[in-house]
């Protein structure tokens, strides 16, 4: 039998105008001036997401010229090359590949479009093979980071010989909707930040590299009839948050049965895992998936650190916990890991990953 | 004067308006048909986002800022009509 794929390693890319929290309540506050009596209910709802600095698309002063959606577009079509990559090429030299030994391409985002997608203008610029299989995914939200994994690991199996390189562009702060006053929108506001990641899998039958976790299995979980949870409504101005304070509840009431029912295939149960990587989705999303899975506080320091330093990234975050958990070289050979995500649908991927 | 039903007993008749003009806001201006059901405890009616969306909007329509305390205590409805009618300048009354 083919031994599983393996993740090489994961890159990432933030862009440099890093702004604390405090300086974007202070810049939002004159917008919500014109719409809202008491301005600091509004700051105080930035406060309570628990993110120190954000690192936005383009500097702060740029954004009150992006009026429509074809110029948030426009900018995150230039920034989201410039960002995605970075974070490939720093995949794959940490990889120690070229970009000519990608084999697929899974480009996913929810934050911005275009035809040809990001992963063409990619393709060219970092020159990738002619036969390169793009693949690229609109529209699983948080979710797609872990998707996008699973999804290239699916494929690996099929080539193992060959190399997939799953991207995350996401480009929050250019969806934002400066007319959109509603608590939902103030909180998405506080919450949501810009970067990019890309994690670089290699087929079973190619060398294992010392310290690259192995994709043992993938699970995808679909929950019917929760469109209304969370997604964009498509407007006149791009895209409008629709976000259900229901997210942690549903979280809550499914993970612990999904992750149980999933690591029991494999003869396998919670306590066998080591590392949890799960999706910074906000405080009330990362203590919902901790309470549903009965973990401990620190289980998830990782992703409460990333939600701090980054805020959360859409579907690059759980990327980035992935990195920053491969950079702390904390896991063992034989360490179990589970990477979660959820996302509009609504849905969750849960990936198992041994080191 | 007590406005009509259970919810309504011990409202003065500014609260009462109050009341009114919270229960409109709520079920016309936010869709929260949830809020509207007289004496509804706020708290089971609504999650935390629809009932911080009702909070705002109503700061906003008397142009009085609650503290999170205060918005945290009104029970009911009528609790917040209460807080909002004891704080409100006369000109913001319906």
């Amino acid at each position: 039998m083919t031994p599983n794929p393996s993740i090489l390693a994961v890159g990432r890319a933030l862009p440099p105008n890093a702004v604390d929290q405090e300086t974007l309540i202070a810049a939002l506050s004159a917008y919500w001036g014109a719409r809202h009596y008491n301005v600091e209910r509004l700051a105080e709802l930035h406060r309570a997401v628990k993110v120190g600095v954000r690192h936005l698309a383009l500097p702060l002063a740029e954004y009150p010229a992006l009026d429509s959606f074809q110029r948030c577009n426009d900018a995150f079509l230039r920034v989201g090359a410039d960002l995605g990559e970075a974070a490939v090429r720093d995949a794959l030299d940490r990889a120690g590949l070229a970009p000519r030994d990608v084999g697929h391409l899974y480009f996913v985002t929810v934050t911005g479009v275009s035809t040809p997608s990001l992963d063409a203008r990619l393709a060219n610029r970092l020159g990738l093979a002619p036969g390169v299989k793009r693949t690229p995914i609109f529209g699983l939200g948080c979710q797609a980071g872990a998707s996008g994994i699973a999804r290239a690991s699916d494929a690996l199996r099929a080539f193992p010989g060959q190399v997939a390189v799953a991207l995350s562009v996401e480009l929050c702060s250019l969806t934002l909707q400066r007319d959109d006053a509603s608590v939902t929108n103030v909180i998405a506001t506080g919450l949501f930040g810009d970067g990019a990641a890309a994690a670089v899998l290699a087929g079973g039958e190619r060398p294992a590299a010392p310290g690259a976790p192995r994709v043992l299995a993938t699970r995808s979980v679909f929950y019917p009839d929760t469109e209304w949870v969370m997604g964009w409504d498509v407007v006149d101005t791009g895209f409008k948050v629709v976000l259900s304070a229901k997210v942690p509840q549903v979280i809550e009431a499914n993970i612990g049965r999904d992750v149980d029912a999933f690591l029991a295939e494999h003869g396998l149960d919670r306590a066998a895992i080591r590392h949890w990587i799960a999706h910074t989705g906000g405080p009330k999303v990362l203590e919902a998936f901790r309470r549903g899975l009965g973990l401990p506080e620190a289980a998830l320091a990782r992703s409460w650190a990333s939600l701090r330093d980054v805020g959360n990234l859409s579907s690059a975050s759980v990327l980035f916990v992935l990195a920053d958990l491969l950079d702390s070289g904390e896991p063992r050979p034989g360490d179990l890991g589970l990477l979660a995500a959820m996302g509009p649908g609504f849905s969750a991927e849960l990936v198992l990953l041994r080191w | 004067m007590v406005s009509g039903g259970a919810s309504g007993e011990g409202l003065t008749g500014r609260e009462a308006r109050v009341a009114a003009e919270i229960r409109r806001i709520a079920r016309e201006d936010l869709g929260l048909e949830a809020a509207a059901p007289a004496g509804a405890p706020l708290a089971s009616a609504l999650d935390s986002l629809a009932l911080l969306s009702l909070v705002v909007a109503v700061e906003d329509r008397f142009r009085v800022a609650l503290s999170d305390e205060a918005a945290a205590g009104a029970r009911s409805l009528e609790d917040l009509a209460r807080l909002v009618a004891a704080r409100a300048a006369p000109e913001a009354f319906p």
